[in-house]
C-alpha cells in the first residue's frame, strides 16, 4: 500500500514538474522566437534561474520530505529500485528531454571531478569555466563556442551541494575521483547552449 | 500337573502378545515417520531458501560483473566516438550536408548507395579508406590507442562489425564492405541518434545474416565537439556467445550450476548448456526471472527442458538495461542462476536415505524388543489364563507359580486363594452329588421294576416317535421285535394295520397339540362299551377304526396317549398306555346278549300292555255287537272298535319305527320341507283334526344327509305329539330356516305346554303324559336318538303358564348335495 503511494506521488509530482518546466520553456521560446534584442547572456540566466529553482524544489520539498518520512529514498539506479532520481539525475534527465524536443536549447550538469566520463567538459570553454568558478563562482561564464560552421552561446553556471544528499553521493561513489566535498561546495557547472544561428 | 501352552485361539481378535509387538510398533512408527516427514519438509525448505539466497545473491554478483564488462566495451567504443578528427570530420561531413543544395546532395547520396550496393571500387574506397576509416581500422587493430586501453583480443574477435554514419544514417566509414549503406531505418540509428541529443543504444539479440551468428550491437552517438548534437552514430556489432562466454562459463558451481544471460524476452545471450539464441524451455517462467529487483524462485520447470521444481536466482544488470533497446522499459538483461533440482536436493535425498535405513533399522530393533517384551508381559498372563480354565473345571491341583513382581503375582495369589476356597466348597456338594445320583438311580430303578411289574404294556417315545422305554409288558406284547427296540419308531415296531397306525398317529399329534385326549367323537355315535339301549342295537356299529383300540395277535388293547415330563430343551416326549381289553369286551358282549334278552321281555310286555287295553275293548264291544239287537247301537260299537283298531295301528306303527332296522343304510340328501309335508299328511289322516289351523312359513332350504323315512318319522312322532296336546284343535305353525349351514325347524303348538319339571324328561323313554293306550312313550326318544345319529339336535321349550310347545329342530346342512339333490321318494 506504502509502495503504491509513493508511486502514486512520485509520478504525480514528475508530472508536474515536468509541466512546469515545459510551461517554462515555451515561455522562453516566445521571448525567444522574435529577435527583439534579447541577449543569449539574459535568455541563459532565465533558463538558469527556472532550472535552479525547480531542482531547489524538488530536493527540498520532494526528496528531503520524502526521505525524512522514510516513505521513499533517492537513488542513482532509481528506476530498479522504487526510489527517486537523484537531483542531479533529475536535470540530468529534463536535459535530455529538452535536447530530444529539438527546441535547440541545451542543458547539462559538468564537472572537473565527474563520476561519469561524459560529464566532463568537452569544450575549453567549458574547462576555463569551472577553472575560474575556484575565485569567482557567483559569475557565470559565458562566450561563443563553434562546432564546425555552427556557432552556440554557452553560459557555466557554478553549481553547489545544496543537500546532504549531493555531498553524501559524491564522496561515497567508487567511481567518484574527489571525496572531499563540504555541503554548499562548488562541485561543477551547468552548461547552457543556445544555438546562435 | 502340567500346563499345557495353547496359542490364543479367538478368531474374532488379536492375542494380547500381537496387540501389544503392533501398539509398541505404532508408538515408534507414527512418531518416527512424523518426524522424517517433517525433517525432509523443513530440510526441503531450508535447502530451497539457502540455495535461493545464495542463487541471487551470485545473480546479483554476476549481472555486475557483466554489468561492468559491457560498461567497459561502451566506454571503449566511446574513446571512437570521441576522438577528435572523427569528430571533426563528422561536423565538415554535416555541414556539407547542410549547405549543399538539398536536391544535388540526395542525387550524389543516391548515386552513393548504388555504387556501394554494386561494389563500386571507388565508393568502396571512399568508404572504407577514408580518414576516418583509417582511424578506425587503427582503433580496431590497437595502433590508435595511445593510452594503456588496448583493444583485448577476446573483444576484437567477437566484433563482427565496426561503421560510423553519418547525421543522416547513411554509412560513413567502414572496416569491411559487408554493412549496408543505409540505416535511417534501422532502430538502432533511431535510438542513438535519438533525435540530435543522441544516447547509448544497445540492440537486443538477433541473427545476423551476414556475420551468421546471434549478435548484439552497440550504437554510440557521436557528439559535435560541444557535445551539443549528434553528428555521427558509431555501430559496433558483437557476436554475443563469444564476448559473454569467457564471463559465463567460468562460473560453474557443482554439476550442473551456472549462470546464464537472458533478455528480457527469455531468449539466451549466453549459457553454458543452452545455445545462444534458444528461448527457455517454459515460457511462463519468463516473467517470474525477469523483475526489476533481483531475486530468486521456486518454478515448476528449469528452463533447461527440465521439469520438477528448480530454484532460480536472478538480478537485472543495471547499466546495460538502462540503454537496450533505448531504456529498461523496453528491455533489460538479466542473469539467470541455476543448478538441476536433482543435484540441488540430493544431500537431503541421500540423508532421507540413511535416515529411512535407520529407521528400518530402528523398526526391526523395536520388533524384537516388542516381541521379548511382549513375551514377558504376556507369559504370565497366559499361565493365569490357563489355570483360570483348569479351575472353571476343576482340575487345578498345584498353586500357581508367578514371581514377576507385579500386579500379575497378586493376581496369582488371589487365583490360588480362589482355588483353595473352591476346592473346599467343591468338596461337601460332591458327596451331596453323590448321594443325589444313588438315590435318583434307586429311584430309576425303582420305577423300572414298578412298570415292569405292571401288567399294561407302557411305551415312551420321544417327538419323532422313536422309542425311549418299553415295560415288560409291551415288550412281550410285540415279543417278535423285542430286540433291539431302543431308538427305533414305534409304528414299526407295533404289528398293526395301517388303519390303526394312522389313527395312532393322530392321537399322537393331538397328544402333541395339547389338545384334548378324547377325539372329537361323532355327534350321535354312541359312547361304546356303555349299557346298550336295548331298542338302539342296529344304530351303534360305528368303525372300529375310529376308536382307541388297536389288535396286537389275539389281544385287543385300548391304548391312551399322555405326554411325559421332559428336561427343557429336551424335545416333548409321550407315553403310551395299551390296556388289555380282550376279556372286557367279551364280557361286554355277553353282557349285551343278556340285555338284549332282557329288553325283549321288556318289549313284549310293553307291547302286550299297549295293546291289551284296547284289545279288551274290542273284545268287549264285539261281544256286545252280537248281542245288540239296535242296528244304530251296534253301529256306534263298530265305531268304536274302528276308533280301537286305530290306536293299536297308531301302537304297532310306533314300535316298529323304534325296532325295525333300517333297510337302507344309505344316508342321502333329504329335502327337509318335503318330508315334513309328508309327515303332516300322514297324521293329518290318522287323526281327527277338524279343528287344526296349519301355517307353514318355509324357505328354500338346502337339503340334510339322512335317512328319508326316519326324518319322516321324526317329524310324524313330533307332529302326533303337538295334535294330541291339542286334542286336535289349535293352531299349529311349521317354520324352516337356514342359517350358517344350520338348517332349523320349528314345530310350535298352542297346546297346554310341558311343566317345567317334566321337561327334561320328555326324551326318555317310555316317558309319557298321555292315557293308556294313547302313546307308547317311545315317540321323542326315537325322534331324538335319528336327529342326533345324522348330527343334528332337538329340543322342547316351552314357556311357562300354557304358552304352548315349541319343537327345535337342527341339522347341519349338506351344501354339497345341493346340485346333485334328487327328489325324496317316501317309501
Amino acid at each position: 500500500m506504502r509502495l503504491i503511494m509513493t508511486g502514486f506521488r512520485s509520478r504525480t509530482l514528475w508530472a508536474a514538474l515536468l509541466l512546469a518546466c515545459a510551461s517554462a520553456y515555451s515561455l522562453q521560446a516566445k521571448d525567444l522566437a522574435p529577435p527583439a534584442g534579447i541577449a543569449p547572456e539574459k535568455v541563459a540566466d532565465f533558463v538558469h534561474a527556472v532550472l535552479d529553482a525547480d531542482r531547489t524544489i524538488y530536493t527540498n520539498q520532494v526528496v528531503n520530505r520524502m526521505q525524512a518520512k522514510g516513505i521513499v529514498s533517492a537513488a542513482e539506479h532509481w528506476e530498479h529500485e522504487n526510489a527517486l532520481p537523484l537531483p542531479a539525475q533529475f536535470l540530468q534527465h529534463s536535459g535530455k528531454l529538452v535536447a530530444e524536443s529539438g527546441r535547440g536549447i541545451r542543458y547539462r550538469l559538468i564537472s572537473l571531478w565527474p563520476i561519469y566520463q561524459r560529464n566532463a567538459p568537452t569544450t575549453d570553454l567549458e574547462r576555463r569555466a569551472l577553472e575560474s568558478f575556484a575565485q569567482t563562482p557567483d559569475r557565470p561564464f559565458t562566450g561563443i563556442v563553434t562546432s564546425g560552421r555552427k556557432q552556440f552561446f554557452q553560459a557555466v553556471y557554478a553549481d553547489r551541494a545544496i543537500s546532504a544528499a549531493c555531498v553524501k553521493c559524491h564522496n561515497s561513489h567508487p567511481l567518484s575521483p574527489k571525496r572531499d566535498f563540504a555541503l554548499n561546495d562548488v562541485i561543477g557547472g551547468m552548461t547552457i547552449t543556445i544555438p546562435l544561428d | 500337573m502340567t500346563i499345557t501352552w495353547r496359542p490364543f485361539s479367538n478368531p474374532l481378535g488379536w492375542g494380547l502378545k500381537r496387540k501389544l509387538i503392533v501398539s509398541m510398533l505404532l508408538v515408534g512408527i507414527v512418531p518416527l515417520l512424523l518426524g522424517l516427514g517433517l525433517a525432509f519438509l523443513q530440510g526441503s525448505k531450508e535447502i530451497q531458501v539457502v540455495s535461493g539466497e545464495s542463487f541471487q545473491a551470485l545473480a546479483t554478483e554476476a549481472a555486475r560483473k557483466l554489468d561492468l564488462l559491457v560498461a567497459e566495451e561502451v566506454a571503449r567504443t566511446s574513446r571512437i566516438a570521441t576522438h577528435p578528427d572523427i569528430i571533426r570530420q563528422l561536423e565538415h561531413h554535416r555541414d556539407l550536408l547542410q549547405t549543399a543544395d538539398q536536391k544535388l546532395s540526395a542525387a550524389a547520396i543516391t548515386q552513393l548507395r548504388t555504387k556501394w550496393a554494386e561494389r563500386d571500387p571507388v565508393a568502396i574506397k571512399g568508404i572504407t579508406e577514408n580518414r576516418t576509416a583509417l582511424l578506425l581500422r587503427g582503433f580496431y587493430a590497437g595502433s590508435q590507442n595511445e593510452s594503456d586501453l588496448p583493444l583485448p583480443q577476446v573483444v576484437r574477435a567477437a566484433t563482427r562489425k565496426l561503421f560510423i554514419t553519418d547525421v543522416q544514417g547513411n554509412l560513413f566509414a567502414a572496416l569491411t564492405t559487408t554493412p549496408s549503406f543505409s540505416h535511417t531505418d534501422s532502430a538502432w540509428w533511431a535510438g542513438a541518434y535519438n533525435k540530435g541529443a543522441g544516447q547509448l543504444y544497445i540492440e537486443d539479440l538477433h541473427f545476423d545474416n551476414q556475420a551468421n551468428t546471434y549478435v548484439f550491437s552497440i550504437s554510440l552517438p557521436i557528439m559535435d565537439s560541444l557535445r551539443y548534437e549528434v553528428v555521427g552514430v558509431l555501430h559496433r556489432v558483437i557476436d554475443a556467445k563469444e564476448f559473454f562466454s569467457p564471463s559465463t562459463h567460468p562460473i560453474r558451481f557443482g554439476r550442473t550450476g551456472h549462470v546464464m544471460l537472458i533478455d528480457s524476452r527469455g531468449i539466451v545471450l549466453s549459457c553454458p548448456i543452452l545455445p545462444t539464441g534458444v528461448q527457455l524451455s517454459d515460457p511462463s517462467l519468463i516473467p517470474k526471472v525477469t523483475g526489476r529487483q533481483p531475486g530468486w524462485v521456486t518454478a515448476d520447470s528449469d528452463g533447461h527442458g527440465g521439469q520438477g521444481t528448480a530454484i532460480i536466482g536472478y538480478s537485472l544488470l543495471p547499466e546495460t538495461s538502462r540503454a537496450t533497446n533505448g531504456s529498461v522499459e523496453n528491455g533489460a538483461w538479466h542473469t539467470f542462476v541455476w543448478q538441476s533440482s536433482d543435484e540441488l536436493f540430493a544431500p537431503i535425498r541421500s540423508l532421507m536415505t540413511w535416515m529411512m535405513i535407520l529407521a528400518l533399522v530402528a523398526l526391526f530393533l523395536l520388533a524384537t524388543l516388542g516381541f521379548f517384551a511382549a513375551s514377558r508381559i504376556v507369559t504370565p498372563v497366559r499361565r493365569l489364563q490357563e489355570a483360570a480354565r483348569l479351575i472353571g473345571r476343576g482340575e487345578l491341583q498345584e498353586p500357581i507359580h508367578i514371581h514377576t513382581g507385579d500386579e500379575l503375582e497378586d493376581l496369582a495369589v488371589e487365583f490360588n486363594r480362589m482355588n483353595k476356597q473352591l476346592e473346599a466348597s467343591f468338596a461337601g456338594l460332591s458327596t451331596q452329588v453323590e448321594e443325589k445320583t444313588q438315590e435318583v438311580q434307586y429311584l430309576q430303578k425303582a420305577t423300572d421294576q414298578v412298570l415292569d411289574a405292571v401288567p399294561t404294556p407302557i411305551i415312551m417315545v420321544d417327538q419323532q416317535g422313536l422309542v425311549q422305554y418299553m415295560n415288560r409288558a409291551s415288550r412281550e406284547a410285540i415279543q417278535e421285535q423285542a430286540e433291539n427296540w431302543s431308538s427305533r419308531p414305534l409304528f414299526d415296531l407295533l404289528p398293526i394295520d395301517e388303519e390303526h397306525r394312522q389313527a395312532l398317529r393322530r392321537d399322537l399329534r393331538l397328544a402333541e397339540d395339547g389338545n384334548a385326549l378324547t377325539p372329537p367323537r361323532q355327534a350321535g355315535e354312541p359312547m361304546p362299551k356303555q349299557a346298550r339301549d336295548p331298542l338302539n342295537q342296529s344304530l351303534g356299529t360305528a368303525p372300529s377304526s375310529s376308536r382307541r383300540e388297536l389288535r396286537i395277535g389275539p389281544h385287543l388293547y385300548q391304548y391312551e396317549w399322555f405326554p411325559l415330563e421332559s428336561r427343557s430343551g429336551a424335545g416333548k416326549r409321550f407315553g403310551l398306555v395299551l390296556r388289555d381289553t380282550t376279556d372286557e369286551s367279551r364280557l361286554q358282549d355277553q353282557l349285551i346278549q343278556a340285555e338284549k334278552s332282557g329288553s325283549l321281555d321288556v318289549l313284549t310286555a310293553g307291547i302286550g300292555h299297549e295293546l291289551n287295553n284296547p284289545l279288551f275293548g274290542i273284545l268287549g264291544l264285539g261281544e256286545a255287537i252280537q248281542e245288540e239287537a239296535d242296528l244304530d247301537r251296534a253301529k256306534g260299537y263298530a265305531q268304536d272298535i274302528v276308533g280301537h283298531g286305530r290306536k293299536m295301528a297308531a301302537i304297532i306303527r310306533d314300535f316298529t319305527g323304534v325296532a325295525t332296522r333300517e333297510s337302507k343304510s344309505q344316508r342321502i340328501p333329504v329335502d327337509v320341507t318335503a318330508q315334513l309335508e309328508q309327515a303332516l299328511a300322514i297324521v293329518q289322516t290318522s287323526h281327527e283334526c277338524l279343528g287344526l289351523n296349519v301355517q307353514k312359513h318355509y324357505v328354500p332350504v338346502s337339503p340334510v344327509t339322512a335317512l328319508p323315512d326316519q326324518l319322516r318319522l321324526v317329524f310324524i312322532n313330533v307332529l302326533t305329539n303337538a295334535i294330541q296336546a291339542m286334542h286336535g284343535q289349535g293352531n299349529l305353525w311349521l317354520t324352516t330356516e337356514e342359517q350358517d349351514d344350520l338348517i332349523t325347524i320349528k314345530i310350535r303348538d298352542n297346546g297346554p305346554g310341558i311343566p317345567k319339571q317334566h321337561l327334561g324328561k320328555v326324551f326318555d323313554p317310555f316317558y309319557t303324559t298321555k292315557g293308556q293306550g294313547e302313546g307308547s312313550g317311545l315317540g321323542l326318544t326315537v325322534a331324538q336318538r335319528l336327529i342326533k345319529k345324522f348330527g343334528g339336535e332337538i329340543r322342547m321349550e316351552s314357556p311357562p303358564e300354557g304358552q304352548g310347545t315349541t319343537c327345535v329342530i337342527t341339522l347341519p346342512a349338506d351344501k354339497a348335495a345341493v346340485r346333485k339333490e334328487e327328489p325324496c321318494v317316501s317309501s
